[in-house]
């Protein structure tokens, strides 16, 4: 008996089935089965993590009391805003109907949907009681509270990512064309709402205020950008399926994202730390201070340089405006947004919560996150890649066939037609080229 | 009269036309066979109980499930939990006298033994904390072990040397049960609650154990219970603060804390009550509360801290 799923038949008797798996494992790369190994160890280490946590109260994390919130918060905001990113960006493809957008789109709802449910893992993980949770939320929901409405916006955004990936992958036009439409708007409110989590906290200074939801959103399209940055570098590099149009149309626009993401990041950077060095507030002050000169300095100032303005250059100069530079740059900004997530995290509880404002017998309350918590982040970033890389592999990920009826305005028509006669050569674009699963 | 809408047909009639394609109309089944004179297998009958037992047990859990969740809501939205008691009745309150404090710790040992609270500092219902001022106005705050073990006299637990000393105070600490509570807003299920007479309790049974109120709570009074040998209320996983020994005072007993402290720096009672403790010490002394900036109106009051409090 077969079943036949995205166009490939799969053997469901036994032994045929076990037969089909040793011949395909001979048949693939050596290059690619340490690839394998490596992220299946990672995965492994990060489930015996994942098992000690799932007895409740079971201290197997660095956090504290005066530090809650840890390691598994920041990569779970990661993961989650990273999700929107992605959506954010290739919506200009998908909903809009920019052509040159459109080669991301396939590649960005899977990365989005196996993010996202990576992000479910991790705050699961991180819970006490998560399957109260799912019954609480539903059965008590507590409206006032904005970690019921993230909850809600990203369930929901994770239903409409699964109709879009199912639909791409099937024909459905007209469901596809609502389901892009959706998603990209809940792509929107469920960072700002991730951000309100953190924004209407006035007992943390660092995450008080009406900038964190936006910064969380432009973060969120940069983390986003970044990951299509690297993973459209490897598809050109390798010569994946519809590698030319990417090259000529994905590379460009990636670019032109990430410019954007960076440029508001850095404004947005800037206006923080003016903002927290004149501050009145002496908790505002004392953590923006942590990170200027303090004991998160070093890593802050390396992911600003690093994480921003080095590839942000690296986007600028004509020189590294290759396949390779936009690959770097999409490396080097993914890594400094998990460190800026982390960061942000650490510095929003890095002050005492102190009777007055006082000098305090400690001054910061530090945290180092445990191995287990190291290990089930690190099995997280490895669920992605392998499952992104079986993707990759054995599923058709050339452009859809089937396009957006959301067009432009009248008046942005023009402008779309200019970037897109800029930005292809002068000859045609060839047809969609490309094979199913070219290995590396 | 009007036709009805649907007509029924049937095979034999012979008024029926002939239709080529299926009739838009409903057509009545065969007459059945007598339910009487239709034989029901033994064993298909066996087997449909069987199969509807564990369904109808499955549905009986379901509903009970429910229903208790419901139950539930009602005690979070402030129901009085013990019989004859009405919260509506009361408003508690807490006056904390910071010049009679001596830093002795019993305090914090008491609440220890009467919840459950783990031995840790780290997880406190209520700590000590010594706030010792220097002549440059700086308050230097210190909390070794959370105060439980008692301040040794003469001991500087920080490095105030060289600086003259003005002033040297013991601040208790505890839930501030405040009017406009954060942790109770921000919880996205509703587990911890404020009750009618301005207690703040969390339903064990509820909570996720988030952290989202211990994060939220700017007075640093909450902790997740740790795994251990001692948990309050038997859970762990589950957030954990001061509830003014509410067991307690729903019983017109007082908070432990206040029956151990061998000064009278804890000072509690009903302030809808002119005559109760709480409500002669808010008339006669001036009181602050610790951060009144932030608009949460705490029901806990500080004697001796106005000048720094805030």
């Amino acid at each position: 008996m077969n079943l036949t799923v995205a166009g490939r038949r799969l053997v469901l008797d036994p032994r045929a089935a076990y037969r089909a798996g040793v011949a395909e494992v001979a048949r693939t790369p050596r290059p690619l089965k340490v690839w394998y190994s490596v992220l299946l160890v990672l995965m492994a280490i990060g489930a015996i993590g994942a098992f000690l946590t799932l007895a409740p109260g079971t201290e197997v994390f660095g956090t504290t009391p005066s530090f809650e919130w840890g390691l598994l918060i920041a990569a779970y905001v990661f993961f989650a805003i990273t999700t929107s990113g992605l959506c954010l960006g290739s919506s200009l493809g998908t909903v809009f109907g920019i052509d040159m957008f459109r080669p991301l789109e396939k590649r960005h709802a899977i990365l989005a949907v196996l993010s996202l449910t990576t992000a479910f893992g991790i705050i699961a993980l991180d819970l006490h009681f998560p399957v109260r949770m799912v019954f609480g939320a539903v059965f008590n929901p507590s409206f006032s509270s904005p970690m019921w409405w993230m909850g809600a916006f990203y369930a929901v955004y994770l239903v409409f990512l699964l109709v879009e990936v199912w639909s791409m992958f099937t024909g459905h036009d007209r469901v596809h064309r609502y389901a892009c439409f959706a998603s990209s708007c809940t792509a929107v409110l469920a960072p700002l709402t991730l951000g309100a989590v953190f924004g209407v906290l006035f007992s943390r200074a660092y995450w008080h205020g009406p900038f964190t939801p936006i910064t969380m959103l432009v973060t969120a399209l940069l983390a986003g950008s970044a990951l299509l940055a690297i993973v459209f570098f490897f598809v050109v590099r390798f010569r994946l399926a519809g590698f030319e149009r990417a090259r000529r149309l994905a590379i460009p626009s990636i670019r032109i994202l990430l410019g954007v993401a960076l440029v508001a990041s850095l404004l947005l950077l800037a206006r923080a730390l003016v903002d927290g060095l004149t501050s009145a507030d002496p908790d505002l002050h004392g953590a923006t201070m942590t990170l200027v000169s303090g004991p998160l300095a070093v890593p802050f100032w390396a992911r600003s340089i690093a994480g921003l303005v080095i590839p942000l250059a690296i986007i600028l100069i004509p020189a590294t405006r290759t396949v390779a530079g936009t690959g770097l740059a999409g490396g080097l900004v993914f890594v400094g947004v998990f460190v800026d997530r982390l960061l942000f995290v650490t510095a929003g509880q890095i002050i005492p919560t102190t009777t007055v404002g006082g000098v305090v017998s400690e001054s910061f309350v530090l945290y180092t996150p445990s191995f287990v918590e190291v290990s089930i982040v690190a099995a997280a970033f490895a669920l992605v890649a392998f499952v992104y890389t079986l993707a990759e592999r054995y599923l058709d990920l050339r452009e859809a066939e089937i396009h957006m009826g959301f067009h432009l305005p009248a008046f942005m028509r023009p402008w779309r037609e200019r970037m897109v006669a800029r930005l292809t050569p002068a000859a045609p674009v060839e047809p969609i080229e490309g094979t199913m699963g070219g290995a590396p | 009269m009007t036709e009805p809408l649907t007509t029924a047909v049937t095979p034999e009639d012979p008024a029926a036309p002939e239709l080529s394609v299926a009739p838009r109309v409903s057509v009545a089944p065969e007459v059945p066979e007598p339910l009487a004179q239709r034989r029901i297998p033994r064993r298909t009958v066996l087997m449909a109980g069987a199969a509807a037992l564990p369904c109808l047990a499955g549905s009986a859990l379901v509903v009970s499930w429910l229903t208790a969740l419901a139950d539930d809501g009602a005690a979070a939205n402030g129901e009085p939990i013990v019989g004859a008691y009405d919260p509506t009745e009361h408003t508690w309150g807490f006056v904390v006298d910071t010049n009679r404090c001596i830093g002795c710790g019993l305090c914090v040992v008491a609440c220890k033994d009467e919840n459950d609270v783990p031995e840790d500092p780290e997880y406190s219902r209520t700590w000590v904390e010594r706030h010792t001022t220097t002549a440059d106005g700086v308050v230097h705050v210190d909390s070794p072990q959370g105060g439980i073990n008692g301040f040794e006299a003469g001991v500087a637990q920080m490095s105030v040397e060289g600086a003259l000393v003005t002033d040297v105070r013991f601040v208790p600490r505890l839930c501030m049960q405040c009017e406009e509570s954060p942790c109770t807003s921000v919880c996205p299920v509703g587990a911890t609650y404020r009750t009618a007479d301005g207690v703040i309790l969390i339903d064990e049974e509820r909570c996720i154990g988030c952290g989202y109120c211990v994060v939220a709570c700017p007075y640093g009074a909450r902790y997740i219970v740790p795994a251990g040998p001692v948990t309050p209320r038997g859970v762990a996983g589950v957030a954990d603060k001061c509830t003014f020994c509410y067991h307690r005072i729903t019983n017109g007993r007082k908070p432990a804390c206040v029956e151990a402290c061998p000064v009278g720096a804890r000072i509690f009672g009903d302030m809808d009550d002119p005559a109760s403790p709480v409500s002669v010490a808010l008339r006669r002394v001036p009181t602050t509360v610790i951060k009144p900036d932030l608009g949460t109106k705490p029901h806990v009051y500080y004697v001796g801290l106005e000048g720094e409090a805030g």
